[in-house]
């Protein structure tokens, strides 16, 4: 009788240990972040990466800033049947819970709006990334070569 | 009188009989994975019977394909069937396009890597922008000898842009962006492969891999 009490206590006291968690806990993985080296006469560029989101509540990316850019949009590009590429400005990137987003060519990018100067290969980009829940990440993109 | 109650040979049990049964079964079980492993390797296209096949969708125009006049990135005037005897590869982009015109030109800069240089000698890349408003000779210049230098930009009024895009079947337009983006330009982002006789042959859909584009230009600039 007195240990199945104990036992039910421990429940309970796991039970609350759990419950206690930050409900909104959100954590975020970005890796393999990257942009390709760029043309000298290039107005603008990508910049690429993946986004886990390891957490329990779904983030979303609402903006980004890039100092050697002028501006900096989410952009998507979407390829139909036919080939035709098209691509659209759009306000937040959403990062479900347990899912890893990524932005690659042809898919999700950053848009990097009047590049100050061209990016060279093995340079480092330092991108500030603002998330809905996240609030603001820093992070560095690694410049490939075109 | 003699043995006339003796069984026929195959009948009797002979110890050899017991062989010729064991080789049959060890023969089925051998053509049986014979035949399994040719459907696997077959369907999964592992084996390949006669030449192999391209990575880009063969398309095989009826007749060479219509001529072009645009001008190139260093002013000259560039027709499409000065490359008779190359293999050409024909992309529409524009520079100002920061994801899939660069990703695809980047990936036709690794296959230029791949080959050796006498099959390099036998490829021209064409890129005609769908962009002639921002994109000068210049620019296009520029732009492309940041990738290959042998790269050729090709652009014209949009009378002679329209004329080298319809027979490949290329769709462009231009639409609004952001104040910031200024306007933007939907378009086929495909690679046309035109065969040194001037046929068009292959079609590559966006992010094709430069070696497999490769593979393909070996055997065409052998052909």
């Amino acid at each position: 009788m007195k240990s199945s009490l104990v036992f039910i206590l421990c429940v309970l006291i796991g039970l609350a240990l759990v419950a206690c968690q930050p409900a909104d806990q959100v954590d975020l993985v970005v890796t393999d972040i990257w942009g390709r080296s760029s043309p000298a006469s290039a107005e603008n560029a990508a910049f690429y990466m993946n986004i886990r989101n390891t957490g329990r509540v779904q983030d979303s990316l609402d903006s980004a800033e890039i100092d050697i850019c002028d501006s900096t949009q989410l952009h998507e590009t979407n390829i139909d049947d036919d080939g035709v590429m098209s691509m659209e400005h759009i306000m937040k990137i959403n990062i479900p819970s347990g899912e890893t987003v990524s932005l690659e060519p042809g898919g999700f990018h950053l848009m990097c709006l009047g590049l100050k100067s061209p990016l060279e290969a093995g340079e480092e980009i330092p991108i500030k990334l603002s998330f809905a829940e996240t609030g603001e990440l820093q992070v560095q993109a690694e410049i490939r070569e075109g | 009188m003699t043995s006339t109650i003796s069984k026929p040979d195959q009948e009797r049990t002979h110890p050899k009989d017991k062989f010729k049964l064991y080789g049959l079964a060890l023969g089925g079980l051998l053509a049986g994975l014979l035949l399994g492993w040719l459907t696997i390797s077959l369907l999964s296209g592992t084996l390949v019977f006669g030449s192999p096949s391209f990575h880009g969708t063969v398309i095989g125009s009826p007749a060479p394909m219509s001529d072009f006049t645009l001008t190139g990135h260093d002013g000259q005037q560039v027709r499409l069937h000065d490359f008779r005897d190359k293999v050409v590869l024909l992309y529409f982009g524009y520079t100002y396009c920061p994801d899939v015109c660069p990703a695809t030109i980047a990936e036709l800069s690794k296959a230029m890597k791949e080959l050796n240089s006498k099959d390099r000698e036998k490829v021209q890349v064409l890129m005609v922008t769908v962009d002639p408003d921002r994109d000068s000779p210049e620019v296009l210049g520029q732009y492309l000898s940041h990738f290959d230098p042998s790269f050729l930009g090709l652009t014209g009024t949009d009378e002679e842009i329209a004329a080298a895009a319809k027979p490949f079947g290329i769709y462009y337009q231009k639409k609004d962006g952001t104040v910031e983006t200024g306007y933007l330009v939907d378009h086929t982002a495909t690679v046309a492969t035109v065969d040194k006789d001037g046929y068009l042959r292959l079609i590559y859909s966006f992010s094709t891999p430069g070696e497999d584009i490769a593979a393909d230009l070996k055997r065409l600039a052998k052909d």
